[in-house]
């Protein structure tokens, strides 16, 4: 076994794990603030990656452009599915809730896949195929600049959390539904924004991997997937343990492919995930 | 007294509400073999297979409280279990249904060991994340077909009835029907007995229930077994029936797993038919969705799942408690007295 095959995987593993870990800060956001299990979050990211594609063939827009105009469009859809749909579930019995976001993801995702048509699609700009290299590692431009940017985001996350008026009520909400009522916080106008901006960020995640995977109607139900580890991983509602799982996973993913068997790197993430939830279901970084 | 002859009568209109509804899909069943309607009897079929694996769900979900989105492994193993038997050993599935609904209750009950530890959604995140484990294993799985899948043999004419090959749905309509009547007979035992009434103090009251003497661990595991072991018969039946066996169809997340738990919903998941009326509902109109629009215009593939999400999502919000219940909630039925809806929660 070569060093360099392992540095490799590694490298790739952070790549590829800032995807899954954009598509985990979102679960995780509303998972935090509503306790809501949001299964139809892939699919809100599948909906970023096409609202990329179709911006590229229909206005040729550049990609990085318009991860802002599907942040957009995503985040105003999470509002309207927030205020017609989850608020009026929020204190619905738990199996109840889970089976109305499966209800929101089966409309996205056939509906797409109706609308669309079930082809595979790749979105290809001039940058696609470009690589560069430093040493004996060699970095494919898109992914690197999928996880900057998914840094970026992170970032901007935290100060809007920490700096804002709007992100300090949120959490608020997420700690204390009645205290946060009490002191006048607009309970329903937090988690309509939570939930914008939850499945907005994984729509983000969509348009970025969309520039290197080739994207179909049903991707969503593999990133939710892998969302979904990655959040129990972080610990339960906490946005920078899901960051920093989601690369944890990409690494645990390209290793195992390395060292197990390429078609068994999602069995063995899964492994992962259920030894985890009964160990420790408040995850690596919980309280 | 006057409540007893109610009581009565309310059992008697159950039963011949069962009985006539039994004597009509069998003749319809009948009718449309000699009228070769297969459409019919296909959605006949398709209604009494996800009807025998609702209520079997429904024993571990709306009684037992463990809300399970992972019953296409048990589904997948009962399937397998048949298809492999017969295309590799040429051995009856007449003995290989029963297998397979054996090898799925064992595969309950290993699943259940730990996950019966995990509360709430864990326990469904658990259940989802184990059937993903199963479909991709199955996908590398040569000896089963991998991802290209099972295909099972073409029968001579002869042996039509000991291999239950035939042509068309009717055949095995009639034989599903007469599984989901056992089945209805078998469960309707448990549910009556103390296993019954102990799985319902447990979703109810968990600690309460270990405090007069409960184990629910076993309760649990038998409602998991007995759940799995009906989950693995209606694969077998699938299995016999389709002909083909692909993992990404067997093992899907939606239309098996959430299309079993959208029966019980759907019906009522607190009331023992629940499953077989909302399988009755949902199935014949995604069934005519596919039929008369999917297969006629190949693109819009996909409509016939967003036409139940759709549905979904109405039962969700306008009646939670699913048909049933909402019929229970204003008192055109009788709430059924066991297993009455925990309040609040």
């Amino acid at each position: 076994m070569n060093i360099d095959i392992i540095i490799n995987a590694i490298i790739y593993g952070i790549l590829i794990g800032s995807v899954y870990s954009l598509v985990a800060i979102g679960l995780s956001l509303i998972w935090g603030v509503m306790d809501i299990v949001n299964f139809a979050q892939g699919d809100y990211m599948m909906l970023g990656a096409f609202i990329t594609y179709w911006l590229l063939v229909l206005l040729n827009i550049d990609p990085l452009v318009s991860i802002i105009i599907s942040f957009g469009i995503i985040f105003l859809l999470g509002v309207f599915t927030q205020r017609i749909i989850i608020n009026r579930i929020l204190d619905a019995p738990m199996f109840s809730q889970i089976i109305t976001t499966f209800s929101i993801l089966m409309i996205i995702r056939y509906g797409a896949e109706a609308g669309f048509g079930p082809f595979t699609r790749w979105v290809t700009t001039s940058y696609s195929g470009m690589n560069f290299s430093i040493g004996s590692v060699s970095l494919p431009l898109t992914q690197v600049i999928t996880f900057i940017i998914s840094i970026l985001i992170l970032i901007i996350l935290h100060v809007f959390l920490t700096r804002t008026y709007y992100g300090i009520a949120l959490r608020a909400v997420s700690q204390n539904r009645e205290g946060a009522i009490l002191i006048g916080i607009n309970v329903k106008r937090m988690y309509e924004l939570a939930f914008g901006i939850g499945v907005g960020i994984s729509a983000i995640g969509g348009s970025l991997i969309s520039t290197f995977i080739p994207i179909y109607p049903e991707m969503g139900g593999y990133y939710v997937l892998l969302a979904f580890i990655a959040v129990v991983l972080g610990g339960f509602g906490n946005v920078y343990g899901s960051y920093i799982s989601g690369i944890i996973l990409g690494i645990i993913q390209t290793l195992s492919a390395v060292f197990i068997l390429p078609t068994l790197k999602d069995v063995v993430a899964f492994i992962v995930f259920i030894i985890l939830i009964l160990i420790k279901p408040s995850g690596l970084f919980g309280r | 007294m006057n409540l007893f002859i109610e009581k009565i009568k309310n059992q008697v209109y159950k039963h011949l509400i069962l009985i006539l509804g039994t004597i009509l899909l069998f003749i319809i069943t009948i009718l449309s073999w000699y009228a070769d309607l297969p459409f019919l009897a296909n959605v006949i079929f398709l209604c009494i297979l996800y009807s025998i694996m609702g209520m079997a769900w429904n024993l571990l979900t709306g009684y037992g409280g463990q809300f399970s989105l992972g019953h296409s492994i048990f589904f997948g193993v009962g399937a397998y279990t048949t298809g492999v038997l017969l295309a590799r050993y040429g051995i009856t599935p007449w003995l290989g249904i029963f297998v397979g609904a054996f090898l799925a209750g064992l595969n309950g009950l290993a699943l259940g060991v730990p996950f019966f530890r995990l509360k709430s959604h864990w326990f469904t995140l658990a259940t989802i994340a184990a059937s993903t484990i199963y479909m991709l294993t199955f996908t590398v799985w040569d000896y089963v077909g991998g991802s290209v899948g099972l295909n099972l043999p073409i029968v001579p004419k002869e042996l039509a009835f000991y291999y239950m090959y035939y042509q068309g749905p009717y055949f095995y309509a009639l034989l599903a029907l007469v599984i989901l009547i056992i089945e209805i007979i078998i469960l309707n035992m448990i549910v009556k007995s103390k296993i019954g009434i102990y799985l319902t103090a447990i979703r109810d009251e968990e600690e309460a229930a270990k405090h007069i003497g409960i184990n629910p661990f076993k309760y649990k595991m038998i409602a998991m077994f007995i759940s799995a072991l009906f989950t693995g018969i209606s694969g077998g039946l699938y299995a016999v029936r389709f002909g083909i066996l692909e993992p990404f169809a067997v093992y899907d997340i939606i239309t098996v797993s959430v299309y079993i738990s959208i029966t019980g919903i759907l019906g009522g998941i607190y009331n023992f038919y629940g499953p077989i009326v909302g399988a009755f509902i949902f199935m014949p109109i995604t069934e005519y969705v596919r039929t008369n629009i999917v297969v006629r215009y190949p693109m819009y593939y996909g409509l016939h799942v967003m036409v139940v999400g759709i549905i979904l999502i109405f039962i969700s919000l306008v009646m939670p408690e699913g048909v049933l219940g909402w019929l229970e909630k204003k008192g055109i039925l009788r709430k059924e007295t066991i297993i009455a809806a925990p309040e609040g929660d």
